[in-house]
């Protein structure tokens, strides 16, 4: 009889596709059906409008993501975000040419704005050249809080209609995950950037219906996005709901389909659980950190043995628990796996200050201040500063403790949100408080804008020309492995300088009605939300 | 009567004046501007962005150039625009008047529906175990704010019913009943607080008016109870009580911040907190003087009403 034989290779790919398939859930099982509409929840107004590119907040970037498309994005049905996940949405394919000196995009020809114009490679080019703020940009954004990440772009080119260049001073493999961050979206070139402050014109898959200002805004179905038979829903209604515990009767009494990133707390998600069984939870990584800021400029922090032992003085398993209830994990600057790709190992962190054993890392605290010349009879008194929001309080309310057990005495400052940036980046401050959340899980983001000389957003103005250098050579490693390496080292080094020591990596229970199928959160509340595959199985 | 409403229609124009100062003032004694938000939305501040944006939106000007703007603007009926939603703030402010105007007026009737009566029994049964009762309900109800009570009502609402009224706004003509149940949870939740105070008050005034001797001379003619309480003693009760609710009235015009806030209701009182956080100076003075406006024309249409109520009362002379 002769035997059957199946090659090995075919068969792994047989059985992974089986897993895949069910380890992605019914979702992908069930045939998406078209129509129907979701309501989903808005902490607050749009900040800004639809104008992503003045604003840092996804409370602008979340409602207002279906109405655009990226040159490239990540794939929407991965939570986790690397290079290998990008794919192509007004660009079909790209290349790296030059030694990564140039990124080539061929476009889509197919896609019209929502106002039937053409999309064309100008409107790239117009978009980027605003970004970078080029000396020749037709218009200037009013805010342009990511022209950083556009440093290292020389020049972009449009020769062709449908061909895009961007020619760069050094090779960064960087740039491709920041263009597929859901703060860079492609503007036209023929709508002036302040219009995008009241409505949207986009070539996303949906169409701005209606902002009612305060209330919901609302949109319908794009009969002509470029992706033929998406998306499945008729229309999107994302529902303003500013007081906290409303948001979550309205989306336990079924008034919502969905939460909005960042919104379902541990505590959240299991009342939920326990009123709503059938609720589905996804439990994804924020890409966003606890951390303290010290002003190196001004003593005592201009001291780093002082930072240090800050530092030091912090239980971070302490604060995920008592602050988070559990709802945090342990990371340095970057997201640990499995949320992120570029993040620190447990027995890495292990190593870092303030990561070990919470009377060991005290002890070492009190001996550091000691040697600062700071004792129980001469104690270190600072004033603390944070953000009037309950979410930052809490957290200073935790570190004031854990320092006053080191010896170092500081009061409460709480200061609000007008005030916040500004007393922030013009360095008013001796120790502080923070949030940070980042675009995209990529080291370029994040070092150039939190840890870079002169950059506007390192409010601890931290500045090591050593540690430049390094940020400099990651960027340009094109060997992912040795990258990685050296991203690693680069989080060691800006833990032990305390630059601006990382407390905790903040989780989110995202969650939603199991009729809302199509939906992957992704660990970076910024990324996802186009909507175009979900579907509504009701 | 019409010189007296013309005297008090200048004594509130005078009122409006004082008042436009003070908001302007107040307003840009608090720190940070509208340029600070913005920029904290994005993260971080650049000295000459600030700059610029400052003299697009006229903050670049002296305090007093901005208010004198601010003024020739109102008296040509222009309420400037809006810095956060770069809208006219006309547009903006439009649809919040009938939501609060509403919900206001609801809610007073609520609390006159529920406080006269339970005040004149309280009254009428002194004393009783029923009035005890009454009071120890009217004292709950001023004890508890009106917005703890709203959540109450929600979280109470979604965990026995799995339910709580529309979250986004039904307007009358979309869907009525639908309308009704969503303004009249907060309503109660309002009312119940006015209506403790309006019961107190009209219980204390008819004890008093019952101890009159023509109240006493009405009993001794074998007038019925109807006829004593309702027609002789409330009749001249009433005034302290209209006073309450005038005083209810323009409190709850700009008082419903958290009602609306909890009901997630497009009101004013809402809007007018968002836009203090966001430094939105032309929605905020303007909302200031609505406010400002109806308070005045209520205490206005109060005093007329006890022309009315009371015969004794003339006006002008």
């Amino acid at each position: 009889m002769r035997r059957l034989r199946v090659p090995v290779r075919n068969v792994c790919a047989g059985l992974c596709a089986v897993f895949a398939l069910g380890g992605l859930g019914p979702a992908l099982a069930q045939t998406p059906k078209p129509g129907g509409s979701l309501n989903i929840m808005l902490r607050e107004d749009l900040p800004q409008g639809f104008a992503i590119h003045e604003s840092s907040t996804y409370s602008t970037s979340f409602p207002s993501l279906p109405c655009f498309s990226n040159l490239v994005f990540f794939d929407q049905s991965k939570p986790t975000e690397s290079a290998e996940t990008i794919v192509g949405e007004l660009a079909e394919k790209w290349s790296w040419q030059d030694n990564y000196r140039s990124l080539v995009f061929f476009l889509r020809k197919d896609v019209r704005w929502h106002d039937g114009k053409p999309f064309t490679s100008k409107d790239v080019k117009f978009t980027f050249d605003l970004l970078r703020e080029a000396p020749d940009a037709p218009a200037k954004l009013r805010i342009n809080p990511r022209k950083d990440w556009y440093a290292n772009v020389e020049g972009v080119e449009a020769a062709e209609p449908y061909t895009v260049v961007f020619r760069m001073k050094r090779p960064q493999p960087s740039l491709l995950m920041m263009l597929a961050s859901g703060y860079t979206p492609i503007y036209a070139a023929h709508i002036p950037p302040a219009q995008y402050r009241t409505s949207c014109i986009g070539t996303g898959p949906f169409k701005l219906k209606e902002w009612r200002k305060g209330e919901f805004v609302e949109y319908v179905k794009n009969p002509d996005y470029f992706v033929k038979g998406r998306p499945y829903l008729d229309g999107l209604k994302y529902v303003v709901i500013v007081e906290r515990g409303t948001r979550t009767a309205a989306l336990q009494a079924g008034q919502l389909d969905a939460a909005c990133p960042g919104e379902t707390s541990r505590t959240t998600m299991e009342q939920l659980k326990k009123a709503v069984p059938q609720m589905v939870f996804h439990t994804v990584a924020q890409d966003v950190t606890d951390n303290i800021i010290m002003n190196v400029k001004k003593p005592p922090f201009d001291n780093p043995q002082v930072r240090l032992a800050v530092s030091y003085a912090i239980d971070r398993r302490g604060l995920i628990q008592a602050s988070h209830q559990g709802g945090a994990i342990l990371g340095a600057a970057m997201l640990p796996r499995p949320f992120g790709v570029w993040g620190m190992g447990e027995k890495d962190l292990l190593q870092l200050p303030g990561y070990g054993k919470p009377d060991e890392m005290k002890a070492r605290a009190r001996k550091l201040l000691a040697e600062a010349g700071m004792t129980r009879d001469k104690p270190l008194r600072v004033e603390m500063a944070t953000r009037a929001i309950a979410i930052y309080v809490d957290m200073a309310s935790f570190v004031i403790n854990e320092l006053k057990q080191v010896g170092i005495e500081a009061t409460l400052k709480q200061v609000e949100t007008a005030q916040w940036h500004a007393m922030a980046t013009r360095g008013e401050y001796q120790i502080g408080a923070n949030l940070t959340g980042l675009g995209t899980d990529d080291p370029d983001a994040n070092f150039y804008e939190n840890y870079a000389c002169g950059s506007p957003r390192n409010y601890s103005q931290y500045c090591s020309e050593e540690v430049m250098k390094l940020f400099e050579r990651q960027s340009q490693e094109l060997d992912p492995k040795k990258r990685l390496a050296a991203v690693i080292d680069i989080q060691k080094r800006l833990e032990q300088d305390a630059a601006r020591p990382i407390l905790a990596q903040r989780l989110d229970y995202f969650a939603h009605w199991p009729h809302v199928k199509g939906l992957t959160p992704h660990n970076n509340v910024y990324n996802f939300s186009r909507f175009q595959d979900v579907w509504r199985d009701k | 009567v019409k010189s007296y409403i013309g005297q008090r229609l200048g004594i509130g124009l005078v009122t409006l004046f004082g008042m436009s100062m003070v908001i302007f003032v107040l307003l840009r004694l608090a720190p940070g501007n509208i340029v600070d938000i913005l920029f904290s939305t994005g993260g971080y501040v650049n000295p000459s962005e600030r700059l610029a944006i400052e003299r697009e939106l006229g903050l670049d000007k002296p305090m007093w150039a901005q208010y004198l703007d601010w003024l020739g603007q109102l008296a040509v009926g222009n309420l400037g625009k809006s810095y956060r939603y770069d809208l006219p703030a006309s547009e903006i402010i439009r649809p919040l008047v009938p939501v609060t105007l509403e919900l206001a007026t609801l809610s007073l009737v609520v609390a006159v529906l529920l406080g006269v009566p339970t005040g004149v029994i309280s009254a009428v049964r002194q004393d009783t175990r029923l009035d005890y009762a009454l009071r120890v309900v009217s004292l709950a109800g001023l004890s508890m704010p009106s917005f703890w009570l709203g959540m109450v009502i929600i979280l109470g609402l979604v965990a026995w019913f799995g339910w709580i009224p529309p979250v986004t706004y039904v307007h009358p003509t979309e869907n009525f009943p639908l309308h009704v149940v969503q303004f009249m949870l907060p309503a109660l939740a309002v009312g119940y607080r006015s209506s403790a105070l309006i019961m107190r008050i009209t219980r204390s005034s008819l004890l008093e008016v019952l101890r009159e001797d023509y109240v006493r001379t009405a009993w001794a003619k074998g007038q019925t109870e109807r006829i004593v309480i309702w027609r002789h003693a409330l009749k001249n009760a009433i005034l302290p009580v209209v006073t309450v609710i005038g005083i209810e009235f323009a409190f709850l015009i700009g008082g419903l911040v958290v009602t609306e806030t909890v009901f997630n209701l497009p009101g004013l009182a809402r809007f007018l907190v968002q836009a203090i956080l966001w430094r939105d100076y032309p929605i905020v003075q303007n909302l200031v003087m609505i406010i400002a406006v109806v308070v005045i024309l209520s205490n206005l249409a109060v005093d007329m009403l006890y022309g009315v109520l009371d015969p004794r009362v003339r006006y002008g002379s």
